[in-house]
């Protein structure tokens, strides 16, 4: 039987999604009780939902293999699905990433600055330099509008006691 | 006092300059987003929430509520100017609104959607400000079984109506459910799913979820997919003004969209996708000109543009009479409201009417702006989707790894934010709709206390679940969602056994 276009990587997508209900059903069964008693067991909901999901992959994988495959979002219906372009998610992926290894290392003006250059180099734009003194600019304004005028904590990281 | 004296009341307190300013840049920022593709309302309220450690609770509310009217009068210059809805209850507007607006009717076209927005948004209101009060006295003697009764009805209602297919809907339900048990049991301390971490012991923080689902999933979906396709508006000629003419065939579908809109925003009917949808078709069955529907009929955009906001008031009403939100962005909301440690419910309107009121009276106000933002301004709205799509998407990105941080300067909710961004991915890839999962995520937790609770009252006794009236009433509609694919496939089936017989 031949899957249609997509359909594989969505078959992966539902198993992990079984494994998930799995991970529920595991944490929820090694979890040590409390000693007091009470109505309704704090276990009761996670092996409902670990069940819930884990028959709904199992039913939804099936549904997949007959041929109800998704419709991307965007997409219509029928219209052959194009790849994704994982050069382009890697690197948003890695900007968000840059933010995590930042923020609290070198502070939010540099880890932010960092990522919004990474998303404009990952959306195309191709004005490289433009891009990162106009992202520099625009942080720097955010970081002084939320720390100043709303006061929201934001590390200051390298720049403590100059910003 | 009785309901108009607290109305007003409640806009003496609108009426101060605070208020009225926080009011403006709601409903400013609420059009923005509402206009900018693939950003919407319940992102920007989340974006947001940091902003409620140093802002009063009216100020706070009033602007989330503006943004929420906002958005829908933004979405709706979207539609009709680009054929890309701007928020997903305009995704009907564009049917209609972008062919006028390439025979060059788009004034025409704002200019229906606007007043219309205005008109339904005003008498959703009034309806809203002298219903809920009633329905939250009703509501008080609404016990836990019967809460639990209509959270179940909200979930099935919600994962049946959105997106392609019902069993997808429930899977996001089930994630959703599954990311609200993280942490520590409120009622026994049981560590659940935090594998060991301290910091998961508080719980996943869901402004985390709500913004990295939207922000991170979509910059992540559509850089991946649809990098190039850029904005093509299409131009509008003279101003956002109708003709006699075009008033003449708008005002009816103005009010009937309106009523249409406002009860299926009350019950949860899933949103604004459909009662636009209805309204939609409602006015083509009713039209003398039903030719011109698909070329460009001024009744498509009237009704459900109408439709749309009265659904969003409608929405308002089992939010502050019950806790019990039916969109994403409601559910945004009640965080917000939880934020300040008022749970909105029965009681609200008891502990908090100044506060309530004066919200109400705001959405008035906010209305009001709107109409005088949207139609002498709709061309400085348009500029703004000349904002490069690389700038726009990487100001959202950052904005929502910083409102992430900042709701608790932890890295924790960043970690959590990445893993939701690319959940949010995934979910847009394989077709799954987001609003079930934040509606299990927020409601989740909810759902597990008034069920023991109901259980503890009645001793463990199940049937007391099903006991009252109105839980039993629930339950049937509930029963009859769930069934209704399968209902309408064995008719549909016996339909064309018949057929078949009747042509042999």
């Amino acid at each position: 039987m031949k899957l249609p276009q997509g359909g594989k990587s969505e078959l992966t997508f539902v198993g992990s999604l079984f494994l998930l209900g799995a991970l529920v059903l595991w944490d929820t069964y090694t979890v040590e009780l409390p000693a007091f008693n009470l109505t309704i067991s704090p276990k009761a909901f996670p092996y409902g939902i670990a069940t819930l999901l884990m028959s709904l992959s199992v039913i939804l994988f099936i549904n997949v293999l007959r041929g109800d495959t998704a419709v991307p979002e965007g997409h219509i219906e029928g219209e052959p699905i194009a790849r994704s372009d994982y050069k382009a998610f890697g690197l948003v992926l890695a900007s968000l990433l840059a933010f995590l290894l930042l923020i609290e290392r070198a502070g939010f003006v540099i880890a932010a600055s960092t990522t919004f250059f990474g998303i404009t180099v990952a959306f195309g734009n191709k004005r490289h330099a433009r891009a990162a003194i106009f992202g520099v600019l625009f942080i720097t304004i955010v970081y002084l509008a939320f720390t100043q005028l709303l006061n929201v904590p934001l590390p200051a990281g390298i720049f403590k006691g100059l910003l | 006092m009785n309901n108009l004296e607290s109305l007003l009341t409640g806009f003496a307190a609108a009426l101060t300059l605070t208020n009225l300013g926080f009011g403006l840049i709601g409903t400013f920022l609420g059009t923005l987003v509402g206009v900018l593709p693939g950003i919407g309302p319940a992102l920007a309220i989340a974006l947001l929430l940091p902003i409620t450690y140093t802002v009063s609770p009216a100020s706070a509310l009033i602007m989330f509520a503006s943004i929420y009217y906002g958005a829908m009068y933004g979405g709706s210059t979207t539609s009709i100017l680009l054929n890309t809805p701007g928020e997903s209850g305009s995704v009907i507007t564009a049917l209609e609104g972008n062919k006028m607006a390439r025979r060059g009717r788009a004034g025409a076209a704002l200019a229906t959607a606007a007043i219309g927005s205005f008109i339904a948004g005003t008498i959703a209101t009034l309806i809203l400000a002298f219903t809920a009060p009633s329905i939250a006295d009703l509501a008080v003697k609404v016990g836990s079984a019967d809460y639990v009764a209509l959270m179940l009805v909200a979930f099935t209602t919600v994962s049946s109506l959105l997106g392609s297919s019902q069993i997808r809907g429930f899977i996001a339900l089930s994630i959703g459910l599954a990311l609200g048990l993280v942490g520590a049991d409120l009622q026994s301390g049981l560590s659940r799913m935090t594998f060991g971490s301290d910091a998961a012991l508080e719980g996943i923080a869901t402004v985390a979820v709500i913004v990295s689902i939207f922000a991170l999933g979509e910059a992540l979906y559509l850089a991946s997919r649809f990098k190039d396709s850029g904005w093509k508006v299409l131009p509008m000629k003279g101003k956002a003004l109708m003709t006699r003419e075009d008033l003449k065939r708008s005002w009816k579908p103005w009010i009937r969209g309106t009523f249409l809109g406002f009860p299926l925003g009350v019950v949860p009917a899933g949103g604004s996708e459909v009662p636009t949808f209805l309204s939609y078709s409602l006015e083509k069955k009713l039209s003398k000109h039903p030719e011109e529907f698909g070329e460009g009929a001024i009744e498509g955009v009237a009704g459900p543009e109408a439709a749309n906001n009265a659904n969003a008031a409608g929405a308002l009403v089992p939010l502050l009479a019950l806790g019990l939100p039916t969109s994403a962005t409601a559910a945004v909301i009640l965080v917000a409201f939880q934020t300040y440690q008022i749970q909105p419910g029965p009681t609200l309107f008891l502990t908090n009417g100044a506060l309530i009121w004066t919200l109400i009276a705001s959405l008035f106000i906010g209305n009001t702006l709107l109409l005088i933002l949207n139609l002498p301004l709709v061309r400085v709205w348009v500029k703004l989707l000349q904002i490069p799509r690389p700038y726009l998407f990487a100001g959202i990105v950052t904005f929502a790894l910083m409102g992430s941080y900042a709701v608790k300067t932890s890295i924790f909710d960043v970690q959590v934010a990445i893993a939701i961004g690319v959940l949010g991915f995934l979910f847009r890839r394989f077709g799954m709709p987001i609003t079930p999962l934040i509606l299990g995520l927020i409601l989740g937790p909810n759902l597990e206390l008034q069920f023991r609770r109901a259980l503890q009252i009645s001793g463990g006794d199940y049937g007391t679940l099903w006991a009252s009236p109105l839980s039993k009433i629930l339950y049937i509609v509930l029963f009859t969602v769930l069934f209704s694919p399968l209902i309408i496939r064995f008719i549909r089936k016996i339909r064309r056994v018949r057929g078949d017989t009747s042509v042999s």
